[in-house]
């Protein structure tokens, strides 16, 4: 796709504002009621998706250039799709988030992307990680673990720590406890340890599509050599990566989530908890497990117009509006953790607010990264909840940094280390 | 022509170097598109309202009351807008600053016993909604629905929708009101004006609410509203709506004193004759053709798609051939929706009663199939939230109404068949979407003591269509000219003609003069022009706030 095939969205967007907000049927408060984050911070409706729209336009017409304010606009979409969900809550003919992915694509060829962005490619082609470190440090976080490394070795099954988990040690025992419960039930796992390499799903959202598109293909070259047939990861970020953007590259590899890997073992009763973990928690979906972690749909076709200006497509076109996205299994995960108690904040599931660390927000705008953060902090608070559980080490990350910024002591956890915190 | 940098500088310095921008990006992101019009000044393709001179987002009051003197002292133009649902929120010429009301956005007071809410302009219907349900009150929310500004609606357009039958229309609702005027003076009308608080529109203290919105509302050209307060009624439901569903076929199962119907009539006139009988019962919460803007032929397919998630409008032509659809769709050909909300059991039940007797004595039915208990919760949460208005846009992203029967039910229904035959020839045409000629959405009463009904009847098309807007554009035309043959006037699609033209922007003085001569009132925009003469003496408004010289 180039920025110019969404000119017809551009001009179909009803400019109603539906994307500045939760979808209205679910609003509770005025205070929770936003949805962008982008606009939420910026005001200018240029924030917003229906304002993306616009800016699109004005730039494929030529009414403007670039300039700072632009790439500021572009590049402060955290990709987390949350106007998606709101748009198509009444609009079947339109994709916001794409077209705020291709808007980044564009500026990143015409070489406007941002310096922050270009230091996380260079580490990629170099160390093939976005966090700036060693290449020959990856595997360490798996040192004691006993799994084959699937660069020499066979199996069905691969579990991709990702560079956040690979790197992050205050994080990583989420990646550690993971693999040992695939190990315990019986899963034929490995790991690519060492030469395991970023999804490129992190840079796929700055907008470096020829990029991720490299990584891909290496990973899936790789995966093919070792027979993998199933990826297992903890990463949303990763999972949203394999399973909604590799099939496009002709992955036909299953992927799973940990949660949903778990949830599936509790539920045949292959896991059952012992230990009593009590604590309030909140839960928070990642973007990228929730709304956009539903299930890929190949689809080639093109636009129809029936009753005569109605617009369709032949043949009928998979509709992403968060609908079937991985909600329930961490939290059947915590209903079934003894002492555990759940309690929702305001913005959940398909309309739940970003965390902050998304489309590489987190690397150029570290301050409107921690207010997004704070946001969802103040709305965890809000519930009475002691703890705040995600299943993605991003949102681990910058909730954990945004709760230390703010001399708050909400705990966070990835749901993982409630898992073995009650086995 | 772009801010003279001194001026740039001055306006920057009120509301600080991050709540203004000239960047043209900005700025076109701030231009209404006329090719889809959301109300009734085109469509025009490929036409855009004008670039304005820079975008500011004022954070209060006084930030406002600054921006307007200076405004006044360089003699710029300034548009404030707070939700932008229209065109009528966008600058109409050169020379004029778009302010963007969204940072001031709080509800400032909630006065429970009193029943009323005092806002600033960026609080939409959602949140004033959720916020008031908490106490066990309500707000009315305009046509446009819960997404646009209630302070807008109020002071600035009609404020008329589904709840007008139990909530009133906002221009009712509208009580004190903080008003930075034309000239940069804070007026504060009503009780406020006299240090009595917010509770009353009309005094004790000026009296002004007339002036303030002028005809039909002040449309933004008049100044800007900072504050207000707008009555709420009672709500006899949940603290918060229990929503559940799939999204986006969301829905709320409600205690037993709501229900939504669909009643459906075998005649016009019996049609009319129940919302009289409504009216003189003082039964219903709420009620609205709502569903038939889908058109008549489409609707119930429609709604099938809408509540149920794993469809999309690729079933629509399938669904269509459906036996059981085309069943309800004929058996809801004359309908419209009701909801129900009774304050007691004994009145819920006696508006059950009522009901039933209305329908047996103009022989009309309740429609079955949207009593399933899917749909019908469904339903109820539309009508409750109004929180899906983007479906007026659902097909191609374009419609504006056209005709517009304003007046009594039995106005409405005497010409609808007529109105919806002229539209159904016209769709065979291709330009715009089939949908059974018949589309006309409105409310079936607005005002007390008898009811009015404004129908507009839905147009859809594309607007990324030359051909499909260009047809929808002489389509309008020929609705406007038969409406003028039969005595209807002139239709909502060219309802703003006299404020913006075809190239989005403001007429020339004589287009604006043969327009408001034409007038069945001319007076009230001779009136108006008084007003202009009076607290706008730079004219830095545009012709939204329509005038005649004497
Ligand atoms: S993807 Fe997220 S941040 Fe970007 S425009 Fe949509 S809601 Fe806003
Ligand atoms: S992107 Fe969708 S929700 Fe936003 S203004 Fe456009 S149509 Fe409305």
């Amino acid at each position: 796709m180039a920025l110019e095939d969404f000119a017809a969205e551009m001009d179909r967007c009803s400019q109603c504002s539906y994307c500045k907000w939760i979808p209205f049927d679910q609003v509770k408060s005025w205070r929770f009621a936003k949805n962008c984050p982008s606009i939420a911070y910026h005001n200018f409706n240029s924030y917003s998706a229906r304002g993306r729209y616009a800016v699109a336009r004005s730039l494929i017409k030529g009414q403007s250039g670039y300039s700072d304010t632009v790439r500021k606009i572009v590049f402060t979409c955290m990709t987390c799709g949350s106007c998606d969900v709101s748009c198509k809550v009444c609009r079947y003919n339109l994709e916001p988030l794409e077209m705020a992915r291709e808007l980044k694509f564009r500026l990143v060829e015409d070489g406007q992307g941002l310096d922050e962005h270009q230091a996380i490619i260079e580490s990629l082609n170099k160390e093939h990680n976005t966090l700036g470190r060693p290449r020959a440090e990856r595997g360490a976080w798996a040192d004691d673990l006993d799994v084959p490394r699937l660069y020499a070795d066979k199996a069905e099954v691969l579990f991709h720590a990702g560079c956040r988990f690979s790197y992050d040690r205050e994080l990583q025992g989420v990646a550690r406890t993971a693999v040992r419960l695939l190990k315990q039930a019986g899963v034929d796992v490995g790991i690519m340890g060492q030469r395991e390499m970023c999804c490129g799903g992190r840079v796929y959202s700055m907008g470096y599509r020829e990029t991720f598109t490299r990584f891909a293909q290496a990973n899936l070259k790789a995966w093919d050599r070792a027979g993998v047939k199933t990826v297992v990861t903890s990463c949303a970020d990763g999972y949203h990566a394999f399973k909604r953007l590799y099939p496009k590259l002709g992955s036909q590899v299953e992927v799973l989530h940990t949660v949903e890997f778990i949830a599936r073992l509790i539920k045949e009763g292959q896991l059952t908890f012992r230990t009593a973990v009590p604590l309030t928690v909140t839960y928070h979906d990642p973007c990228h497990l929730g709304r956009q972690g539903e299930p890929y749909v190949p689809w080639e076709g093109v636009e129809k117009k029936i009753k005569n200006q109605i617009v369709v497509y032949e043949p009928r076109r998979p509709r992403y509006n968060g609908a079937w996205g991985v909600y329930d299994p961490p939290r059947d995960i915590l209903r079934s953790i003894p002492g555990v108690e759940l309690v929702e904040m305001e913005r959940i599931r398909e309309y739940s607010w970003c965390c902050g660390a998304g489309g590489g927000v987190r690397e150029a705008y570290p301050e409107f990264s921690r207010w997004t953060a704070g946001e969802r902090i103040e709305e965890a608070r809000a519930t009475g909840a002691e703890a705040l559980v995600s299943a993605c080490p991003w949102c681990e990350r910058n909730f954990k940094d945004a709760v230390k910024a703010l001399g708050d002591s909400l705990q966070v956890y990835d749901i993982v280390e409630l898992v073995q915190k009650a086995m | 022509m772009t801010l003279a940098r001194n001026v740039y500088k001055a306006l920057e310095d009120i509301v600080g170097p991050e709540n203004i921008s000239d960047d043209p990006a900005v700025l076109d992101s701030y231009r209404y598109s006329l090719a889809h019009t959301a109300i009734h000044i085109g469509p025009y393709y490929d036409t855009f309202t004008p670039r304005g001179e820079a975008v500011l987002l004022p954070g209060s009051t006084e930030e406002v009351q600054a921006i307007v003197k200076l405004c006044n002292k360089y003699k710029i133009k300034f548009k404030a807008s707070s939700t932008f649902w229209s065109a009528q929120g966008y600058p109409s010429g050169e020379n004029t600053i778009q302010l963007d009301m969204r940072r001031m956005d709080r509800i400032l007071e909630i006065d429970e016993k009193n029943m009323f809410a005092v806002i600033e302009p960026g609080v939409i219907g959602a949140t004033l909604q959720a916020e008031a349900m908490k106490l066990g009150l309500n707000t009315h929310l305009p046509g446009s629905g819960c997404s646009c500004s209630i302070l807008a609606g109020a002071t600035s357009y009609f404020g008329s929708g589904p709840s007008n039958l139990y909530g009133g229309w906002h221009y009712d609702n509208l009580l004190a009101l903080e008003w930075v005027m034309p000239t940069g003076e804070i007026l504060r009308t009503g009780s406020l004006g006299a240090g009595c608080g917010w509770f009353c529109g009309e005094g004790p203290g000026p009296s002004m609410k007339g002036v303030a919105r002028g005809f039909l509302g002040a449309k933004g050209a008049m100044g800007v509203f900072t504050k207000c307060a707008i009555k709420l009624f009672a709500w006899p439901g949940p603290q918060t709506l229990p929503v559940e569903g799939t999204i986006p076929a969301y829905r709320v199962s409600l205690p037993d004193n709501f229900k939504a119907y669909t009643v459906a009539f075998p005649s016009w006139r019996a049609w009319a004759d129940a919302a009289h009988m409504i009216w003189d019962a003082g039964i219903g919460y709420l009620a609205h053709r709502q569903f038939n803007m889908f058109g008549r032929d489409l609707k119930f397919a429609m709604i099938k798609i809408l509540t149920d998630p794993t469809k999309t409008l690729g079933d629509l032509e399938e669904l269509l051939e459906d036996p059981e659809v085309q069943k309800v769709t004929q058996e809801s050909m004359r309908d419209f929706q009701i909801v129900l909300a009774g304050m007691t059991r004994r009145d819920m039940a006696w508006q059950e009663k009522v009901l039933d007797e209305i329908l047996r004595r103009t022989g009309g039915w309740k429609v079955e199939a949207m009593n399933e208990p899917e749909i019908h919760d469904w339903a109820l949460l539309y009508l409750i939230r109004l929180g899906h208005k983007n479906l007026n846009l659902v097909y191609a992203g374009g419609y504006d109404g056209c005709f517009g029967f304003l007046g009594a039910p039995d106005y409405g229904t005497t010409y609808v068949e007529e109105a919806a035959e002229f539209k159904r020839e016209w769709e065979k045409r291709g330009a715009i979407v089939e949908a059974g000629g018949d589309c006309m959405m409105g409310p079936i009463g607005g005002q007390g003591g008898g009811g009015t009904c404004l129908w507009e009847n839905f147009t859809c098309f594309d607007p990324h269509d030359k051909d499909s807007v260009e047809g929808t554009l002489e389509f309008f035309d020929a609705c406007t000219e038969l409406g003028l043959k039969r005595g209807w006037g002139v239709g909502m699609e060219k309802w703003n003609a006299a404020a913006r033209g075809p190239d989005g922007r403001t007429p020339p003085k004589e287009e604006r003069d043969r327009i408001h001569l034409a007038a069945p009132q001319p007076s009230v925009f001779r009136y108006q022009h008084r007003v202009k003469e009076a607290l706008n003496p730079n004219d830095l408004g545009d012709a939204y706030y329509e005038t005649l010289e004497d």
